[in-house]
Parts: C-alpha cells; sequence; structure tokens
C-alpha cells in the first residue's frame, strides 16, 4: 500500500507594486542654449567625468551653459532626503532645462 | 542617482544618468521601482575606479552620443502592464518538490528549501497580530513594492519561523522600512547584511539563544527570524543575486541569525541592556536592526583589570573598524557593535566602567591617520573625499582637521555614543565580538514589538 505525497496550495511570495505611475519629461530635440544641471552622488570620478562633458558638448551646442554639481550638493548619502525634497525648487530656481546625473557604479 | 533623476523628470526636467556596464540591471530594477522604466541611461563601459584618466576621457568621449539621446530624444516606451497575483491567490499546486523547483525557478527562495506557504499556515500567523492583512507597512525600494503584514506572514512560513514570532517578523519589517535604515541600499557593492537584535521578554518567551554559539545557525528562533529577514529583501525589497538583479553586493555574505542579549547578566553588572540604551525598558520587547558589512576576529582578552581588556578591545575590534571607518566619517554616522563575553564585561565593570566609559576609551584610542582616512575613501570610491572639506561644510567635528599633517591621527568612532555595546556569548569563557555596520546604509533601527 503506498500513501500519496501530499500536495500544496502555495501563495505568492511577493507583494503589490508600490511604483507610482509616471511618464518622462517632454524633450527639446536642441540643446542649443540649453541650461543643464549636473546632479553627483560624489562618487566614482565625478569630479573628472563632469567636466570631459561640459567640454564636449560646449563645442558641440552653442549656447549650453551649465549648472555644476557643487550647487546641488550630493545625492546620495547623508543629505539626500533633504535634496530630494528641494531638488525641483532648486532645477527651477536656476533655470535648468534638463540634468545629468551621474555616476552609477 | 536615478532617483535623483526620476525627481528631475517628475518636476518636467528631462535627465540622462551615468551607470556603469556592471550597473544596468540593477539601473533597470530602480527605474521601474521609482516607476519610470524607460529613465534614459548612457552607459559607461568598465569600471571607472580602475580607468586612468585617458580612458575615462575615451570613454566619456564615446558615451555623448547617448547623453544628448537622452536629453534630447528619448521618449517613453509603451508599457505592458502585467497583473500580478493577489495575496490569496493560488499559484501552484504541488507537491514540495514541484513547490522547491518552482521558487527557486522564479527566484523566491534563498536556496534552501523553504516551507510551503499555503494559505491556512499563513493564516496561523496572521493569527498572531492584530494588524489587518493588507496593511501596509512601508515601501520596500529598490524594487518598490508594499510590504504587507500578508507578505510579512508569507515570508515567515517560508522561512521556517514559528507562527507566534509573527509579532517580531512585522517589527523587524516596520524597522528596515524607516527612511534612516536606507533599505534602498541594501543591495549596494559593500554587501551588507542586516542584523536583527531581539530584546527583552519576547527574547526568553521565543527561546532566542544569548548564550554560547548566539551567533550559529541552530537555535530556531535566531536562525529563521535572520532568514526571513533575507528572504524578504529579496522577495519585497527586490535585493536578488544572478541570475536576479537588485542586489550587487559584490562578495557580500550571508544572512546573520538574529542575536539576543544576555540581559540578565548585564543586569547583573549594573549595566543598561542594550534594548535600555536604545531608549526602551527592560520590561519592552524590542527589535532593532542594523547593517553589519563586517566581523572582527573573536577578540580574546584576559586580566584581571578594565583597562587590560579596553586595551585589546582597542586593538583587535577597533582594528576592523578602521578600514572602514573612512566611510562612517564621509557620512559622519556609523554605528559598530560590539558583543562583549559576559565574563569579559564582568570585569570591567566590576573595575568600576560603564558603557559610557568603555565607548570613551574606544573613541580616544582608536585612530587612523588622516592620510589612510583619505586613502581608503578613495578607493572605495569617494573620489572627492577629504577631511578637511568636510569638516569645513560642518559635516564633521574640527577634531578631524587640527593641523594638515597627513600624519595627524583622527578618530575611528565619529559619534562614540553611536558604538552599540552588548553583553552575549559564552559565559565560560573571556571571547568578544564586534560587528562593523556600513555607515549610514542600515542605520541601527528600534521598534517595540
Amino acid at each position: 500500500m503506498t500513501s500519496a505525497e501530499p500536495v500544496y496550495d502555495v501563495v505568492w511570495p511577493l507583494a503589490p507594486s508600490a511604483a507610482p505611475p509616471g511618464s518622462l519629461a517632454a524633450r527639446s530635440q536642441d540643446l542649443r542654449g540649453k541650461t543643464v544641471g549636473e546632479l553627483w552622488d560624489y562618487l566614482f570620478k565625478g569630479e573628472e567625468i563632469f567636466p570631459l562633458i561640459r567640454t564636449a558638448l560646449e563645442a558641440r551646442y552653442p549656447g549650453i551653459r551649465f549648472v555644476e554639481f557643487e550647487t546641488f550638493g550630493s545625492t546620495h548619502g547623508r543629505d539626500e532626503k533633504e535634496l530630494a525634497a528641494t531638488l525641483p525648487g532648486l532645477l527651477r530656481q536656476h533655470g535648468c532645462d534638463a540634468v545629468i546625473s551621474a555616476v552609477g557604479a | 542617482m536615478l532617483r535623483a533623476a526620476a525627481i528631475a523628470e517628475r518636476a518636467g526636467v528631462p535627465s540622462v544618468s551615468i551607470v556603469t556596464t556592471p550597473f544596468m540591471q540593477q539601473a533597470a530594477v530602480v527605474s521601474k521601482g521609482v516607476g519610470l522604466p524607460s529613465l534614459p541611461i548612457a552607459e559607461y563601459p568598465g569600471v571607472p575606479m580602475t580607468d586612468g584618466s585617458d580612458a575615462v576621457a575615451r570613454k566619456i568621449d564615446a558615451l555623448l552620443p547617448q547623453i544628448v539621446a537622452g536629453l534630447a530624444g528619448a521618449r517613453d516606451v509603451a508599457r505592458t502592464a502585467v497583473a500580478e497575483p493577489g495575496p490569496r491567490d493560488i499559484v501552484a499546486r504541488g507537491t514540495l518538490d514541484e513547490v522547491q523547483e518552482l521558487y527557486h525557478e522564479n527566484l523566491w527562495s534563498d536556496g534552501l528549501p523553504v516551507i510551503p506557504p499555503t494559505i491556512d499556515r499563513v493564516e496561523r500567523f496572521l493569527a498572531q497580530t492584530r494588524r489587518a492583512p493588507d496593511e501596509v507597512i512601508g515601501r520596500l525600494l529598490p524594487e518598490n513594492r508594499a510590504a504587507t503584514v500578508w507578505s510579512i506572514a508569507v515570508n515567515g512560513v517560508m522561512a521556517g519561523c514559528r507562527p507566534e514570532y509573527m509579532p517580531v517578523l512585522v517589527a523587524i519589517v516596520e524597522a528596515i522600512a524607516e527612511p534612516i535604515f536606507r533599505v534602498e541600499d541594501a543591495g549596494s557593492t559593500p554587501g551588507w547584511e542586516p542584523l536583527v537584535i531581539v530584546s527583552g521578554p519576547i527574547a526568553r518567551r521565543l527561546d532566542l539563544n544569548h548564550g554560547q554559539g548566539v551567533m550559529r545557525v541552530g537555535r530556531q528562533a535566531n536562525t529563521s527570524l535572520g532568514r526571513f529577514l533575507r528572504l524578504y529583501l529579496r522577495n519585497v525589497a527586490g535585493l536578488r543575486i544572478p541570475p536576479g538583479a537588485g542586489d550587487k553586493g559584490s562578495i557580500a555574505g550571508s544572512f546573520n541569525v538574529a542575536l539576543a542579549e544576555d540581559e540578565d547578566a548585564s543586569a547583573a553588572l549594573g549595566w543598561p541592556t542594550f534594548g535600555a540604551d536604545q531608549g526602551f525598558t527592560r520590561d519592552d520587547s524590542v527589535v532593532t536592526v542594523q547593517s553589519v558589512v563586517s566581523i572582527s576576529p573573536p577578540i580574546y582578552s584576559a586580566g584581571t583589570r578594565a583597562l587590560e581588556h579596553a586595551r585589546i578591545l582597542a586593538e583587535v575590534f577597533g582594528g576592523a573598524c578602521s578600514y572602514w571607518s573612512a566611510i562612517g566619517m564621509k557620512y559622519a554616522r556609523w554605528e559598530p557593535l560590539l558583543v562583549l563575553g559576559p565574563s569579559i564585561a564582568r570585569v570591567i565593570a566590576d573595575d568600576g566602567w560603564s558603557k559610557e566609559d568603555l565607548r570613551r576609551y574606544l573613541h580616544e584610542h582608536v585612530t587612523i591617520t588622516a592620510r589612510q582616512a583619505e586613502t581608503y575613501a578613495l578607493q572605495v570610491g569617494a573620489t572627492s573625499f577629504t577631511l578637511d572639506a568636510h569638516v569645513k561644510a560642518g559635516v564633521l567635528p574640527a577634531s578631524y582637521a587640527t593641523s594638515s599633517d597627513p600624519e595627524r591621527t583622527v578618530p575611528v568612532f565619529v559619534q562614540p555614543e553611536k558604538i552599540g555595546i552588548l553583553v552575549a556569548g559564552d559565559p565560560g569563557r573571556n571571547q568578544s565580538k564586534g560587528y562593523v555596520n556600513n555607515h549610514i546604509q542600515g542605520g541601527r533601527v528600534s521598534k517595540r514589538v
């Protein structure tokens, strides 16, 4: 006589997504004359990377201007939450048309 | 970094984020979690920290088209809504082996066999709490899922917990959901692991080990509580190592079993318990969670005077903390934990030292040079970190910039009051052990059960 192996009806171990719906901001098709903010996490050579990007984009797009990363402070770590709260206002205050955020590593 | 980009996008400002190739999968998890899966990314090939200046310049030049495309051309990709199961939906019916295979294939397990989470078993856990199953304790990044009481029960079942652990499981999740814990960074490259510390009467009620072998797998409560948290981070925060994504711990480590204090020993010394140090009474049942990124060697200390033990503790515990203290200095917060063997605590207390005295001694006597601190921070990636700049910015106290001499010494422990001290381990041996936490990532959070 053999006994049937038990079977189990099991549930999902994850939980509902809480990701807020959203969409990307509208883009201008031309960076000439635009103001670009630099958002840096103060890690992984951003102090080398941003000046390289600045120089290259200035050569390609006349009138482009940069709000350098020191203006915003670090996007990672100690003051991250405070910056997150104030960032939209800072971007408005400095007239940023776009931002470059770095460095994810 | 991507979270800042998402804030800009939601404020109507287009963004592009520079992400290195090895982090692209994690970036996808984060982008989805912030609700903007199409966040434009410019992919930096390789590892900047091992690239020389020429290589960085060459790679950035090659990256420009992606940067421009992100800022000036990117568009949202249409998203296909994927229906996910509801809490009571049966996702499969199968034998024990079939259930294990299903959970492994879907990355829902931690590699060990799980107890099949049937509705009946989950309800036995829910019966141990007054919280509603659909109550949301918090949102857990990076995957950004709602930490429901139901999901806590499901993962508690899977981890091999007993139903009566449920109030502790809820308190654990309450702790990690606090912003100061920064669960979003629990998948960072240092590979830190949370440590659960259970204080007060519930530790005894649940039969947590606080004595010999306290941090070894083997006692059901200690082990399954620790396993639960790792499983919960995988399933609800979305922190999975390959073939999953989201957890970028470079080498990382396995889960810590839950730690409990020998509170009777602590009380006999006239010392406050660890729970009391967190602002609770000895009658409060409390769960504390903090990160652990590395562990000291076993610290043997001998002698009949407090100073004899303090010297060895400073050398070995302090030595274990020294390398990582640079990152603690960068963020001006970290909370290492010293687990003192009962016999050692007895000598120290009998010599008239309080926990505060020991903390003060460690603060004053464990130092590294400023050159070491800045060099160590640089290796991790803090390429612009200097102690002087942090003092000028008011992040660190003036004692970190008393001169410009790179060989000047600075305290390893930024805030002595943040050194946790807890009495546990083998009362029959003279051994302690130190737990180094990951600075502001996994900050110490306590919750009443």
